[in-house]
């Protein structure tokens, strides 16, 4: 019998919120209190969030956040600093146990394994994404997809960005563009690195078209079957919590 | 306090702040956008270098060698990546 994961879809969140519920999922899978479970969410207000080991001063114009109503967060993955648009950004996150065969110890494999889920749905859309190592998908070498893993308690947890339509404008008013990559690229233009669905395709691609596809690609990928449920009674408060007491506090997003 | 950043062959950018004590590392804070498992051994790590020579060998060993014994995973980055920032940091006089 096909495997059968839960799909949650928690439609526009806060930023604190967003980052609680990964946790508290991770949370309830390590106690089996909940299968295998892939979600999708958007952010309301539009957020940055930074990598683990990021700086908050260093990679987020606070100012320019504080002025234009967007939140910030400090994610528990590393990685990168990333604006998660309001309405340009699909987001995903897989929480799955340590032990099963999508696994493996190298994490590098496992991002491969997790992602091509991501890139088979994007092909299902007509976009030729391809994963790119580390951690990232690409689409003709240009990013539109990010994503960041963690482990423990016994389970894996990534999530990621899609990148719908892109507003790369506000994107590089709100982060501080890392001076050395950009010297990198040759004053190559920060918009050149990115790319969405809606730039690639030329057309508008919804969300519900969007989740449809990754739905498929995932089911595909991982030969499972995805049934829509609900965030439990133990996840809802362990969200709310963790909200309170880690991602909404000055002490957490401020700590590197 | 001394910065220096330092990216890694493949896109990942290390950041180092520090402050010297006789030409050894008195405090120390890297960021940046790489991936270390389990995440929290960062500030361990961090400790385990208070003291340390600002010599890219030692640096290296000592790094190298507190990733073994904490059995931690470095994703994006090699200790070897983490001294050279810190010489970078730190290595000039003063």
């Amino acid at each position: 019998m096909v495997e059968r994961w839960r799909l949650l879809d928690t439609g526009l969140r806060d930023a604190f919120y967003n980052m609680a519920l990964d946790e508290a999922i991770a949370i309830a899978r390590s106690k089996n209190i909940v299968p295998n479970t892939i979600r999708f969410f958007r952010w309301e207000p539009s957020a940055v969030s930074i990598g683990y080991f990021q700086s908050m001063e260093e990679e987020v114009d606070i100012e320019a956040c504080n002025r234009l109503g967007i939140d910030y967060v400090r994610r528990r993955t590393g990685g990168g600093a990333v604006y998660h648009d309001r309405d340009g950004e699909l987001t995903y996150s897989l929480v799955v146990n340590e032990d099963h065969p999508l696994i493996s110890r190298d994490f590098q494999k496992t991002y491969e394994t997790l992602c091509s889920g991501l890139v088979r749905g994007l092909r299902l859309l007509g976009v030729p994404a391809e994963f790119k190592p580390i951690n990232d998908i690409v689409v003709g070498g240009k990013k539109i997809s990010g994503n960041a893993q963690t482990r423990g308690m016994g389970v894996v947890h990534q999530h990621g960005t899609i990148l719908r339509d892109v507003n790369p404008k506000l994107m590089f008013t709100v982060l501080k563009v890392p001076s050395e990559k950009i010297r990198d690229k040759m004053i190559k233009a920060a918009e050149e690195r990115v790319i969405s669905i809606k730039s690639y395709l030329g057309r508008e691609v919804s969300f519900e078209e969007l989740k449809s596809a990754l739905i498929k690609g995932f089911e595909e990928s991982f030969n499972i079957r995805l049934l829509p449920g609900e965030i439990t009674y133990f996840e809802e408060q362990m969200a709310l919590k963790l909200k309170a007491e880690k991602y909404s506090t000055r002490e957490w997003n401020f700590r590197r | 306090m001394l910065r220096a950043e330092y990216k890694v062959e493949g896109g990942k950018l290390i950041k180092v702040q520090l402050t010297k004590q006789n030409d050894k590392i008195g405090s120390i804070k890297i960021t940046g956008d790489f991936f270390m498992h389990p995440e929290e051994a960062i500030e361990g790590l961090e400790i385990a270098l208070i003291g340390c020579p600002i010599n890219e060998i030692v640096l290296a060993s000592t790094i190298r060698n507190f990733i073994n014994e904490n059995k931690v995973i470095l994703l994006g980055a090699t200790p070897e990546d983490f001294a050279k920032c810190i010489i970078k940091a730190g290595g000039g006089s003063g």
